[in-house]
């Protein structure tokens, strides 16, 4: 058996803390003469206050719109004559600004980057142009099936939970925002402790280490005067949680359907993950020898994809089964996945199947970290998870510990077969009695939306 | 054909040599110059020729990227980067055939023909190549059709070379076309229609343009072909255009990371060398090649309207353009960047900073026959596509009649030479950037050329590219808007 984690030379991604508490990680790389620098920032969807969701998600668009020196059309000019990209991307429970530059140009990048982050001016003008495009996207999203029911399934299983609550916000709140939420929100959300600074390729960490430093004073006014924010998304409340709960997304015309069927998660973080981790993936996880892709599409050709997966975060999120069958296939092809959750649940994985699965994670566990972006962005969800320093590259020393008997126990305590959640986008006139039928329960019990409806 | 050893055995260093630093952008030089060989530039099997291509700058060099391209006697490519930075290796396999290969009433046959790659051999049965190498701790494995190639892709930790080798060189010409196995591939391939054209508005509306943009040549239909085509299609079919395009001189195989080009030969001819090129069963009939038709640009304006799913307009216009190998091509790569790339392009300040769109995009033709060139806007909530499209019409007008400025067309330089290097800043990716032009050009080099010469473009070869390119007589326009 072949551990290339084993044969991985060190590599150099040094890290260290400035000295107000921004931890700051560069790794050199020279192959290209780019430069790669994020800024990820604790917050997030969870940061959103209850009657402003979408709110960090305009922020940080906002803050790329504009400071007291330049406008967005100078930023993006400035940006476009480097060679550079910067932009803000949302997280469930981060913020994380993306930069990327022609090495020769970091300097003036740096610059303007340090600027954006200090020193934003949340110009009306642009505050109003930014509410259109936001508003826009949400309404966009309703045309994407595949994006529009896994946003769905994950409002049906949080319910008003900051999980449940979509990335980009709602046409309502995203609406109502001011200039005074904005800054309200930013000195919040950009406070040095909540940042850190990563960075990789042709250049060295004390140039980032330097710059960092240089943000600090000028964020520190924002510890001052911002209201406190929760590290951490509250506790998943579950008491309403209960049975085989069925939501049909009702969109005309589909030929196809999209199904979610799923629970609450795990933390990474927990002890029974890695069991998990390797039962999953001989479930469904990706692979297509998992017993989805088996069952699904090899041997019944139902769907183009069929898998399994967990999302993450400080609290356990969620884990689900998904796949998209022709609307003729649907209901047939959720019974199916359904009764494979049962199975997995009562019977766990096969041996060859976990054996397989075992090795196959094991081998690959190297592609975890084999390139300085991908260590890089292992020490962000590291550190913004709370996981130890070095997770990311314990995977194949831990999974050799799991057996199968640790990993089907772990799915058996784990998956809840009788209590899931379970989404369908599809035409409702033609799949709601086949689907009742099919998962053998009344019609009552499917709750069936428009496409449209939040 | 028994191959024994290399019959014009090429060798080829590319080396990139990349800025140091400076205060500005320097201007990006790329040399080619075949004459200037350097045999001995790295340890090579003797014959080996060097044909250098050098990238710098004035202010001088860092880095350096070599390929290794040996030529087999059975037509077979291999092109080999050695990259020594983690214990791992990307490992491609192109074949120059796609959905331009195909005819009517078979659409679709390149793409499903793809999925049965993954199928039983005559050595292996259904399962076990995927099985074997998930095992070994693959990465990626999976395949792409596009119209011009089709490519088999994975990434795998550097003692699993062999075991790839074995499996990828016995599915080039051993594959199993069983009946049973092609009639579920197909029902999944149905089902990928589904999602990406039936039930994708985006997808629908690319599907029409290119209906309406060509009449004749083999790019009208979609890469993953019609319904009905895909329900008449047989497993003879299929079997028949296995032996048709899949055979090593067909075939370019792109291996970057972890490996030693000498051994990496030896091993690619132990397993490919002796493969012979299959021939067509007698009963399949000749195949009347399409893509040598050439399309009549249209004599007036082409525009259609149609009634989707969705929240917000979308349009696409379209101008039929050159294929890759054109000397305009650069002007028209460059054009693209001067209308979308980066947040400060003209498209991007006139659609959607000016409130009109959330996203556009503009995209040169890079085909093997001549293609179209495409831009395409999302409109924001509310706005109509028609007036949208006078502005964008407008941006073309100025572009033929306008010189470009210097600082802009340095700002779209600086652009472009991020994009080259970030298609090489990976062992899958530079592979992929190989493959697309090893196999639509035959010559990964032109990949090189093409952004060096991108890189000299002058404001008056952009001005005339325009003039020659963006004629309202054969323009298409394709809206959709909400039913």
């Amino acid at each position: 058996m072949k551990k290339i984690n084993s044969l991985f030379a060190l590599c150099f991604l040094a890290y260290s803390l400035n000295a107000m508490s921004m931890e700051v990680s560069f790794e050199e790389d020279h192959s290209v003469p780019l430069v790669y620098v994020s800024v990820s920032i604790k917050s997030g969807v969870v940061a959103d206050p209850a009657k402003k969701l979408g709110l960090t998600n305009f922020l940080g668009d906002m803050m790329v719109r504009g400071t007291k020196t330049k406008t967005k059309e100078q930023i993006d000019l400035a940006l476009d004559q480097m060679g550079a990209q910067l932009n803000a991307i949302i997280g469930t429970e981060v913020l994380t600004f993306r930069g990327s530059v022609l090495k020769s140009q970091l300097e003036p990048f740096l610059k303007l980057f340090g600027e954006i982050l200090t020193s934003p001016s949340f110009p009306e003008k642009e505050i109003k142009k930014l509410k259109a495009e936001t508003i826009s996207a949400i309404s966009e999203e309703l045309s994407h099936d595949a994006g529009l029911a896994s946003r769905r399934f994950a409002r049906f299983l949080f319910g008003s939970h900051p999980y449940g609550n979509p990335l980009i916000g709602v046409e309502k709140h995203v609406d109502s925002f001011t200039t005074n939420d904005l800054l309200s929100h930013y000195r919040s959300v950009m406070q040095p402790e909540r940042i850190l600074v990563l960075g990789t390729g042709d250049s060295q960490k004390a140039t980032l280490e330097a710059w960092a430093e240089s943000l600090t004073p000028r964020l520190l006014d924002n510890a001052k005067h911002g209201a406190p924010l929760p590290l951490s998304a509250p506790p998943i409340p579950v008491a309403n949680n209960k049975g085989l709960r069925v939501l049909l997304v009702d969109k005309p015309d589909r030929t196809q359907a999209q199904i979610f069927i799923g629970q609450f998660g795990l933390k990474m973080n927990e002890p029974r993950y890695f069991p998990l981790y390797a039962a999953n993936h001989a479930f469904g996880g990706g692979s297509f020898q998992s017993t989805l892709m088996r069952e699904v599409r090899v041997k019944r050709g139902w769907s183009y994809g069929a898998n399994s997966a967990f999302r993450f975060g400080l609290q356990p999120r969620s884990w689900h089964v998904y796949l998209f069958p022709a609307s003729k296939d649907a209901p047939q092809a959720a019974k199916l996945a359904l009764d494979l959750v049962r199975d997995l649940h009562d019977k766990g994985v096969t041996e060859a199947d976990f054996e397989s699965s075992k090795k196959s994670l094991i081998n690959g566990s190297g592609f975890n970290y084999n390139t300085a972006k991908k260590r890089t962005e292992n020490r962000m969800t590291e550190k913004n998870l709370g996981l130890p320093e070095g997770f990311f590259r314990s995977y194949a020393s831990e999974l050799q510990k799991v057996s199968l008997d640790a990993a089907n126990s772990a799915m058996r305590s784990f998956v809840d077969p009788d209590n899931l959640a379970i989404v369908v986008l599809g035409t409702a006139s033609s799949l709601k009695e086949p689907l009742a039928k099919a998962l053998d329960i009344s019609p009552r019990q499917i709750a069936v939306v428009p496409y449209q409806q939040e | 054909m028994k191959i024994t050893g290399p019959k014009t055995l090429a060798l080829t260093a590319i080396t990139f040599l990349a800025m140091g630093g400076c205060s500005s952008a320097p201007r990006m030089e790329v040399h080619t110059d075949a004459r200037s060989e350097a045999k001995d530039a790295f340890p090579s099997k003797p014959g080996h020729q060097v044909l250098p291509i050098t990238l710098s700058n004035s202010h001088g060099a860092q880095s350096s990227l070599q390929v290794h391209r040996f030529d087999f006697e059975n037509g077979l490519r291999l092109l080999v980067i050695e990259d020594h930075t983690s214990p791992t290796f990307a490992y491609q396999t192109w074949f120059r055939v796609g959905s331009r290969n195909e005819v009517p009433t078979r659409t679709g046959l390149a793409h499903l023909f793809e999925h049965m790659m993954f199928k039983a051999t005559k050595n292996f049965k259904e399962g076990e190549f995927d099985r074997i190498l998930e095992e070994e701790g693959a990465m990626g494995l999976n395949a792409f059709t596009s119209q011009d190639y089709t490519a088999y892709v994975q990434e795998l930790p550097k003692d699993s070379l062999e075991t790839l080798v074995k499996l990828e060189s016995d599915r080039m010409v051993n594959l199993v076309v069983d009946e049973a196995a092609f009639k579920t591939e197909r029902e999944v391939v149905q089902n990928e229609r589904r999602f990406r054209t039936e039930n994708s508005p985006d997808g629908t509306l690319n599907q029409e343009l290119y209906e309406l943009a060509f009449s004749k040549h083999p790019y009208h239909w979609p890469v993953i072909g019609y319904k009905e085509d895909l329900e008449n299609m047989s497993y003879t079919d299929a079997s028949n255009f296995y032996r048709r395009y899949y055979k090593p001189a067909s075939a370019t195989i792109i291996i970057s990371g972890d490996v030693d080009p000498n051994q990496t030969y030896e091993m690619i001819k132990k397993y490919y060398g002796g493969l012979q090129n299959q021939t067509v069963a007698e009963t399949s009939g000749p195949v009347e090649d399409l893509t040598l038709i050439r399309e009549t640009p249209p004599k007036s304006p082409q525009r259609k309207t149609l009634k989707l799913n969705l929240q917000n307009e979308k349009i696409l216009v379209s101008y039929p353009g050159p294929d890759i190998r054109s000397e305009d091509l650069p002007a028209l790569n460059f054009i693209s960047g001067i209308l979308s790339a980066g947040k400060s392009s003209r498209l991007e300040k006139a659609l959607v900073d000016s409130g009109l769109a959330q996203g556009v995009y503009a995209s040169p033709p890079d085909a093997a026959d001549p293609g179209i060139f495409v831009i395409g806007a999302s409109l924001q909530r509310g706005k109509k596509a028609t007036h949208l499209e006078g502005v964008l019409l407008a941006e073309l007008e100025r572009l033929k009649k306008e010189p470009i400025s210097k600082r802009e067309m340095e700002k779209v330089k600086n652009l472009m030479q991020f994009d080259f290097y970030e298609a090489l800043n990976s062992n899958s990716e530079r592979c992929r950037y190989l493959g697309e032009f090893e196999s639509i050009t035959r010559d990964f080099r032109f990949g090189m050329d093409l952004f060096r010469r991108t890189m000299e473009v002058t404001p008056e070869q952009v001005q005339l590219a325009a003039q020659k390119y963006f004629d309202p007589s054969t323009r298409t326009i394709l809206v959709g808007v909400p039913k």
